[in-house]
């Protein structure tokens, strides 16, 4: 589970809220993106939901791996929506708008996020 | 016009009118309900036989408007919406700067959507006046140079004859034949309200004209049915055909199958009386209905306005639906084949000469909002035919000959989705232009839209629930369906514009889908939907303004309307922009030679409130183009309050200005004392959520300028 071993600063405490937020976005999309595969639609959001949970818990327990895995879910996300409506900016707006906000969020986290891991 | 010119024309008009005036009194003698056999003329005080006018129709300024003059709604009868102005070039227009701004007072109390308040007003410019109508139906003439007020008249329209918006699109203008000029009322400014009365002032006092109707107003609810306010209501100008002034009103969509008739009606524009009336229910009646009916209930009508040609002495008439809008069931044959049809009325019977249907069994409410476009249409030979370019909601443009209402291009029948509530009803087929359409690809799961992947996905499993069969997709009552494009068009009222000189086609356009769905009566009940009849004990208890839901009493179902098709909380569309787009189109070919999104994203964005985002978005949009000699298109009509100048042969905006309230209204441009103007009315739209105003701007080049 979280490591409760060592005091959290507010930047810990940010790391590890962050993660939970960012898994349970992850949690409306693959819920939302099951049903949309079951109405015969897009399987794009239960892919990208269930890599974002998985993103989320692996930063709230200090693992780098979750930001590698975000990264990864954000690079897929990139390259299906130039796949799905090209370089129009209006249609890329809702498909990476919100991955570039939650990514920058990310990497101002990285550094907790090393120093944390170093010290398990 | 040259006096030389002017004779001929009148030469030839008198004996046009002799001609007609013969018929007409034949026609009229044969018919029993003609209102001289009524009590109207009773109570007009007047015991003539009441007969097509038998004044020479003498050209009015709006069959040959002077070049500096914007005579008729759509500039002149044929509603070219092209001034042959040129003061104003693509060179020279990023100096405009505000001339004049008026203020008609005119403002709504309480909230600005709530207001209901969408003045869409086109001021007319004769002479030295301009003649303008403020959402309330106040009439007001203004000095063209300096817009000082010289006159005007409030009819005191009271607040519940509001129907489903506050709108007076404009006025008509009209010079009494053979008038000595200082003579009251020998030029005439009229207008419908929207408490269904023609009120007709002089242009030089405004003073009411005392030989109209019944002391300067005729009462259009008569042969209607019982009165209620806001169900019955004129909201576009009157047309004038050889001096019969034509009116058709709005019935406020989707209340009952029980509602007032689309009876179109004729008037002497001297006397006010009635000359014909075409009931498509009651073809034989062409007067008054006999005490104690009314005129054929819940026919389609006609809100928008018509264009006419004074020479063929027909009027253009662009039909509405039925009253009950997503139902057909219960349709009378008339109205299968009158509704969303253009129909070419001849001034001198009232009776229907030829008429064109857009859609078959309209369930979509694809009323033709359009007013036409008369065109000496160019042909490969280099001849011209009569014609008239007629836009649609569902963004097809049909190219007519007007003499004969043939079309001038293939239209083809293509096969239309099944299903729904009533299959075997639908048509089977859907008519198509061959000439242009403005409509996009049907819209497919991707086309989904938000401001996050989160709504994005709410909307894609929005878009998989509902039923969506492309265009014409059924109404469904089990879920939702998905109309497109919406009601809101393709083209609506605005209309297109033609410059001939160029031989181009300006149309602008929404591209927004609808989300409905049909309301099994029982849950229409739970939901409170009542019609305007019923009305409340208190303010609360109104029914709900349209788009929350329309009853449709007397049909099975009431709709639920979620127009523009948005998301709950945000507020966003759940389609991709651009919203709304402005396309030229080469008249002879119906080619495209250039489209571009009209509108920036400034003043919209999530949760309503601005982005200020200064990029193109194309909005949608509300109210139609000005083209100029000067090689410029003026147009407003998108959301983001801007008024703009659009270079003709490239799509480019070349000046652009904010106006301080909505700019939901057609332009024009006029010219005074040797000065080009361009003017608008800025009175908002609540349904378009832009800000309301009582502004008329006037923007001119710095004097010494051009």
């Amino acid at each position: 589970m979280i490591s409760a071993t060592q005091p959290r600063g507010a930047t810990g405490w940010a790391l590890l809220i962050f993660a939970l937020i960012l898994a349970f976005l992850g949690l409306v999309l693959a819920a939302g993106g099951l049903w949309l595969v079951a109405l015969g639609g897009s399987w794009y959001y239960l892919i990208a939901g269930l890599g974002l949970i998985l993103s989320g818990v692996l930063m709230a327990k200090d693992s780098l791996t979750g930001v590698w895995l975000y990264l990864a879910v954000f690079a897929g996300t990139v390259i299906w929506a130039v796949w799905e409506v090209g370089l129009s900016p209006w249609e890329l707006l809702p498909r990476v708008f919100g991955y570039i906000v939650l990514g920058v969020i990310v990497l101002l986290l990285l550094p907790t996020l090393k120093r944390r891991q170093a010290t398990t | 016009m040259t006096p030389l010119l002017r004779t001929l024309a009148l030469l030839a008009s008198l004996s046009l009118s002799t001609h007609t005036i013969a018929q007409g009194t034949a026609d009229k003698e044969s018919v029993p309900g003609s209102p001289s056999a009524s009590e109207n003329s009773v109570e007009t005080g007047d015991s003539e036989e009441v007969q097509a006018p038998t004044y020479p129709a003498t050209p009015q300024p709006s069959d040959a408007p002077a070049p500096g003059d914007w005579a008729a709604w759509g500039r002149g009868s044929s509603a070219s919406r092209h001034s042959p102005l040129d003061q104003i070039t693509r060179d020279n227009v990023d100096q405009l700067e505000v001339a004049w701004t008026y203020r008609t007072g005119d403002l709504p109390e309480g909230s600005d959507q709530e207001s209901k308040y969408s003045p869409e007003n086109t001021p007319l410019k004769i002479g030295d006046s301009l003649y303008l109508c403020s959402a309330m139906n106040i009439m007001i003439s203004l000095d063209a140079r300096t817009g000082e007020e010289q006159w005007r008249y409030d009819p005191q329209v009271a607040k519940e004859a509001i129907p489903y918006g506050a709108t007076c699109r404009g006025v008509a203008y009209y010079e009494v034949p053979g008038a000595p000029g200082d003579q009251l009322c020998a030029t005439r400014v009229i207008e419908g309200t929207l408490d269904a009365r023609l009120i007709a002032v002089d242009a030089e006092t405004g003073e009411l004209c005392p030989d109209f109707g019944d002391s300067g107003m005729v009462d259009l609810w008569q042969g209607i049915g019982e009165k209620v306010p806001g169900w019955y209501s004129v909201t576009a100008p009157p047309v004038i055909v050889q001096d019969v002034l034509v009116t058709g009103a709005q019935v406020k969509d989707g209340q009952a199958e029980d509602a007032p008739s689309g009876v179109i009606r004729g008037f002497d524009a001297v006397t006010g009386e009635l000359v014909w009336a075409w009931d498509m229910g009651k073809p034989e009646l062409n007067g008054l209905p006999p005490e104690g009916e009314t005129y054929t209930r819940g026919t389609p009508n006609m809100w928008t306005t018509a264009a006419s040609d004074e020479e063929l002495g027909y009027v253009y008439l662009p039909m509405g639906n039925s009253a009950v809008d997503y139902w057909g069931g219960n349709r009378s044959e008339e109205e299968n084949e009158f509704s969303t049809s253009l129909v070419a009325l001849d001034v001198n019977t009232g009776e229907p000469v030829w008429h064109f249907q857009t859609v078959h069994y309209d369930v979509w409410d694809y009323d033709l909002g359009s007013q036409p476009t008369l065109v000496d249409f160019p042909l490969d030979n280099g001849s011209t035919v009569p014609a008239l370019i007629l836009p649609t909601k569902q963004g097809d443009i049909y190219v007519l000959n007007r003499e004969t209402g043939e079309s001038l291009f293939p239209v083809e029948e293509v096969e239309a989705p099944g299903g729904g509530v009533e299959p075997e009803n639908l048509s089977p087929t859907q008519p198509s232009s061959g000439y242009h359409s403005l409509a996009f690809p049907d819209l497919t799961e991707k086309d989904m839209w938000g401001m996050t992947p989160i709504d994005q996905l709410w909307c894609r499993i929005q878009f998989r629930r509902a039923s969506y069969k492309g265009k014409y997709t059924p109404p469904t009552a089990d879920r939702r369906f998905i109309q497109y494009p919406g009601y809101n068009g393709g083209n609506d009222w605005g209309s297109a514009a033609v410059d001939a000189e160029r031989g181009i086609l300006i149309a602008n356009y929404n591209d927004i889908p609808n989300h409905n769905r049909l309301l099994p009566r029982e849950e229409a009940e739970e939901r409170n939907l009542r019609p305007i009849y019923a009305g409340g004990e208190n303010e609360e208890e109104q029914p709900p303004a349209e788009g929350a839901g329309d009853p449709q009493i007397g049909a099975p179902y009431a709709i639920d309307v979620n127009a523009g098709w948005r998301a709950p909380i945000t507020g966003m569309p759940c389609t991709a922009p651009p919203y709304g787009g402005i396309r030229a189109i080469d008249l002879a070919s119906g080619e495209t030679l250039w489209d571009e999104p009209l509108g920036t994203a400034r003043k919209n964005g999530p949760f309503g409130i601005p982005s200020h985002l200064p990029f193109k978005i194309g909005t949608p949009n509300n109210g139609g183009p000005v083209l100029t000699a000067g090689g410029l298109i003026f147009i407003a009509a998108a959301t983001d309050d801007l008024i703009r100048a659009i270079n003709i042969g490239t799509g480019e905006v070349l000046w652009k200005d904010v106006l301080p309230a909505g700019g939901q209204a057609n332009p024009i441009t006029y010219e005074v004392d040797g000065r080009q103007y361009v003017l608008i009315s800025a009175g908002g739209h609540h349904f378009m959520e832009t800000p309301i105003g009582d502004y008329v701007i006037a923007y001119a080049l710095p004097e010494g300028e051009g």
